[in-house]
């Protein structure tokens, strides 16, 4: 068996399991946010349990509107609050920050354990060893109440990593060059195991960046396994690390992409860094160290999402807030910020928007025929003082 | 399951969940959710005529990104009574099915037009078109039972025991 086999079989109490295997696992943490939550909670009251599995492994997180866009948003923050008293269960409604990194902050759970969210980003704590499954509300809302979830085995597909990567390249740059690989669903219903000596140089805020967009090349499970390689994977693909350059998701699809230096030169109208896939500290740490003394291109709109309170407050003791605004950037509270355009930086057809978000869809952002690049921020950064895609010297 | 039959509406590949239903249109009551259905969609010509039976007929990689169960809501609350597809994103598909609402995996976009009636066996698998039998593989017993159930909660209700 391969590493997400083991982890399954365990999970399901069983000593082996094959791919295409139906299991019942056990679940050891349960999530969900303000878009996905009140649709649970009115399946979860249909289902007429009268308690959640465990109260201590289920939490609510208002990160996609927050603070409320609309009066019906706030409404649903109200669903959550309802449901958080009447069941014990801890509610984030202060904009603490995106799920996916209160997990890692708050709820971490131990190595191979199984975490059920509600969002299909849920794959980000495979960068910290553990398999995230995203669901539905529905299903969710059965997990809540029975502590289990039904899922199949799925094949393995192995990246096995070797070689340093050049200074300018990083986590975001190898999903995407994934996506280029593999396209949008090769890897519908199979598993994405990345092993090798190359992963010891990703840090694990690196992995959680590549496992957080594994969803967007269709994978149910995306880890970090360890430098050795495993023998028992549906198909194994060797990359060299050093030989990748930055790469950039063109309009509109995240496995759209190509090499930065292709789209170099394309004017760009704004810029956004943060969210679940690249909002932690490493990623502002890269907007810092570019923005330091330079004012951004006055044609860009910048804007700048930390995933999480406790990122802010560290970027707060750094002095690189300071930096980022002196340079004329916006840095908007921690949360899902503009990534799902609901709220907080919408485009219109005359935009062009280099993001380190997730997904370039048609109106994503807001105008369906605004055009989105996703790319590392490192790239993005360049972006916004140059106000041309630029590849970026790091 | 009954067999389904209804008219066709043809799609291309890699529909999005946001194009199923934009993000904006999110926290937006239970109820409205279908006003919004397919509102995303880049096509300006595209129209959902919201007419019980309507069969929505797509290539690869249907419903990818998000895990919002709102974007297969809209289209049962739009009278969409199945949809076929080369291929589904994981999390929608299953979506699909939590909320009682069959999809059908099919080789068919390339073989069946817009307005066509077809009727699709599930059990089966086949879609009886215009141009003939298109077969594919029937629906597992697992997705058939929650199917029959109406979706994932009556069917936990059951399992669990719940009578009132």
């Amino acid at each position: 068996m391969n590493l997400i086999e083991k982890y399954l079989a365990k999970a399901a109490g069983k000593d082996h399991v094959a791919p295409g295997q139906d299991l019942t696992c056990k679940v050891s943490f349960v999530a969900a946010h303000d878009v996905t939550a009140p649709i649970a909670i009115r399946m979860f009251r249909e289902i007429g349990v009268k308690k959640v599995f465990d109260p201590s492994r289920v939490a609510l997180i208002v990160d996609h509107v927050y603070p409320a866009s609309t009066e019906k948003a706030r409404a649903n923050v109200w669903a959550m609050d309802d449901f958080s008293k009447e069941f014990g269960v801890p509610l984030y409604q202060r904009g603490e920050g995106v799920i996916h990194q209160l997990m890692y902050e708050k709820h971490k759970q131990n190595p191979g354990d199984i975490v059920c969210i509600a969002d299909s980003h849920t794959g980000t704590c495979g960068g910290y060893g553990q398999i995230g499954i995203g669901v539905g509300s529905t299903e969710l809302a059965a997990a809540m109440a029975t502590g289990t979830l039904d899922l199949e085995v799925p094949q393995v597909v192995q990246i096995y990593l070797t070689g340093k990567r050049p200074s300018n390249v990083f986590g975001k740059d190898l999903i995407l060059y994934l996506g280029s690989k593999f396209g949008s669903d090769y890897l519908v219903d199979r598993g994405l195991l990345l092993t090798g000596p190359g992963i010891e140089d990703l840090s694990i805020a690196e992995r959680m960046t590549v496992c957080n967009m594994g969803i967007e090349i269709g994978s149910m499970i995306t880890i970090f396994g360890t430098a050795e390689k495993e023998t028992d994977c549906f198909e194994t693909y060797e990359i060299d690390l050093s030989a990748l350059e930055p790469q950039i998701a063109c309009p509109f699809s995240p496995a759209n992409v190509v090499p930065v230096r292709e789209k170099a030169g394309i004017k760009v109208t704004q810029v956004v860094v943060g969210s679940c896939t690249n909002g932690r500290l490493n990623d502002m740490e890269q907007v810092a160290k570019a923005f330091r003394g330079k004012k951004v291109n006055p044609d860009v709109n910048v804007l700048i999402v930390p995933a999480s309170r406790e990122i802010l407050d560290q970027m707060e003791e750094r002095g690189w807030t300071k930096i980022i605004r002196d340079a004329g950037a916006t840095i908007l509270n921690p949360g899902c910020g503009s990534c799902f355009g609901a709220h907080e930086g919408l485009i219109t057809p005359r935009d062009v928007c280099v993001s380190t978000t997730n997904r370039n869809f048609p109106g994503r952002m807001g105008s369906k025929v605004g055009q989105i690049y996703l790319a590392s921020p490192a790239t993005a950064a360049a972006a916004a003082l140059t106000g041309v895609i630029t590849v970026p010297e790091v | 399951m009954e067999k389904i039959k209804g008219k066709v509406i043809i799609l291309g590949d890699d529909v999005d969940t946001d194009q199923i239903l934009p993000g904006y249109a999110m926290s937006e009551p239970y109820e409205e959710i279908g006003k919004y259905a397919m509102a995303g969609l880049p096509t300006e010509d595209f129209k959902l005529n919201r007419e019980p039976g309507c069969i929505l007929v797509a290539g690869r990689n249907f419903g990818c990104g998000s895990s919002r169960e709102q974007a297969p809501i809209a289209l049962k609350q739009a009278q969409v009574a199945l949809v076929v597809a080369q291929g589904f994103a994981r999390i929608f598909r299953r979506n699909c099915i939590n909320i009682g609402m069959p999809v059908f995996a099919a080789d068919a976009v390339k073989k069946l037009h817009t307005g066509e009636i077809i009727e699709v066996d599930l059990e089966k698998g086949t879609i009886t078109a215009p141009c003939g039998v298109i077969e594919s593989a029937p629906l597992s017993e697992s997705v058939l039972k929650t199917l029959e159930y109406g979706g994932l909660i009556p069917r936990v209700r059951a399992e669990l025991g719940i009578t009132e």
